[in-house]
C-alpha cells in the first residue's frame, strides 16, 4: 500500500513546518490529499478497535445487507483525518490534545474509494489559558456524496 | 425481543464490549489511524508538561473511546435495520495502558420527523474503577 509506506510517521520531523496557534486563520482551508481506501486499511482499522462484524470483512454477507457489498465502519474517518492530510498539517503537531468532536453520517465509505477532504479551522479562542482550535471537515467520496461531516476542538501545543 | 423503534423505552441499556487497553492496543491504533502523536508513544516525552496538565506516561488515543462507542452503535443498529447517523463525545479522564474500559448507552428518547424516526442515546465510556472517561451522545436513525 503506496500511501501507508509513505506516511511519516515521526510527528517531529515536520514540525517546524505547522502552523503554530498564532498562525492559524479561520476559515482558511487546509491542504488536504485524495486517499484510496484499501479494504486492507479498512480491516487494520477493525482489529484496532475490535470491530468484528461481517459487514466489513465478508462480502458475500454484505451483499445481502442495505449496503451491498463491503462497507467501512462510520468511525473510519479517524484514519481517513491523517490518510486526507499532509505531514506538515497542524493536526500532527506533537502535542495536539483532542477536546471533543461531533460527526454526522451520510454514507458508508468502502474499499477502493478515493477520498477526499474539505477541511479548515472554523475558530480559535482562549479558555482557561489553553490555546483551542475548532476544525471543521467534510469526506467525500469519488462521486461527489459526502461520507460524513465532523467538528472537532483540539487545544494546541503552542 | 428484536430491537424495533416501537419497543424502545427512554432508559433502555445498550452494552458495548469490554477493552483491554494495552501499550500494544494503544502502537495497533497508531498504525491503524496513522495518529502517531508523541503522546500515545513517547514516555519521555510524556514525563513534561502540557499547559496545566501532567499525563505522567503515554495515554490512549481518545478517538480510541471514539471507535468503541461507535462499535457498540453499529453493531445494535445493524440487526434492527437502523442506521448510525451521529456521535458526538467529549473525553473526562485520560485512559492508560493497563486501564480496561467498556462503553454503554442509555436510550433518552425517540422522535418522529418528517421522513424518518430518530432515536437520542446517552453514551460514555468507564474505566475499570467505574469512572467516566467519555461522555457524548449518539443519533440513531430507523428508516420508515
Amino acid at each position: 500500500m503506496a500511501q501507508a509506506e509513505a506516511f511519516e510517521t515521526d510527528f517531529w520531523k515536520d514540525a517546524n513546518l505547522r502552523k503554530a496557534w498564532d498562525d492559524i486563520v479561520p476559515g482558511a482551508p487546509r491542504k488536504t490529499i485524495p486517499y484510496t481506501l484499501t479494504k486492507e486499511a479498512i480491516e487494520l482499522y477493525c482489529r484496532s478497535v475490535g470491530e468484528d462484524h461481517p459487514i466489513y470483512f465478508d462480502e458475500a454477507y454484505a451483499k445481502t445487507t442495505r449496503y451491498g457489498g463491503l462497507i467501512a465502519p462510520p468511525s473510519i474517518h479517524i484514519l481517513l483525518m491523517f490518510s486526507c492530510t499532509p505531514a506538515d498539517d497542524w493536526m500532527r503537531s506533537p502535542g495536539t490534545v483532542n477536546a471533543g468532536q461531533s460527526w454526522s453520517y451520510n454514507i458508508p465509505a468502502r474499499p477502493n474509494d478515493v477520498i477526499t477532504l474539505q477541511a479548515r479551522a472554523l475558530d480559535k479562542f482562549i479558555k482557561r489559558e489553553r490555546l483551542f482550535v475548532v476544525h471543521d471537515n467534510v469526506f467525500f467520496n469519488q462521486h461527489g456524496d459526502v461520507i460524513c461531516s465532523g467538528r472537532g476542538w483540539t487545544i494546541r501545543p503552542e | 425481543m428484536t430491537t424495533s423503534f416501537e419497543n424502545l423505552n427512554a432508559g433502555d441499556a445498550i452494552d458495548g464490549p469490554k477493552f483491554a487497553v494495552s501499550r500494544e492496543s494503544i502502537r495497533l491504533f497508531c498504525d491503524a489511524s496513522l495518529d502517531y502523536n508523541p503522546l500515545h508513544l513517547d514516555d519521555d516525552y510524556m514525563k513534561g508538561n502540557f499547559g496545566k496538565t501532567n499525563f505522567g506516561g503515554i495515554i490512549m488515543h481518545g478517538m480510541n473511546n471514539f471507535g468503541l462507542i461507535s462499535r457498540m452503535l453499529t453493531d445494535w443498529a445493524y440487526p434492527a435495520g437502523a442506521i448510525h447517523r451521529r456521535l458526538e463525545t467529549r473525553w473526562v479522564k485520560p485512559v492508560k495502558p493497563g486501564d480496561t474500559i467498556q462503553p454503554t448507552g442509555i436510550v433518552k428518547s425517540k422522535q418522529v420527523t418528517k421522513n424518518s424516526r430518530w432515536v437520542l442515546i446517552d453514551v460514555m465510556v468507564r474505566n475499570q474503577a467505574g469512572e467516566k472517561v467519555a461522555t457524548g451522545e449518539a443519533m440513531v436513525e430507523f428508516p420508515n
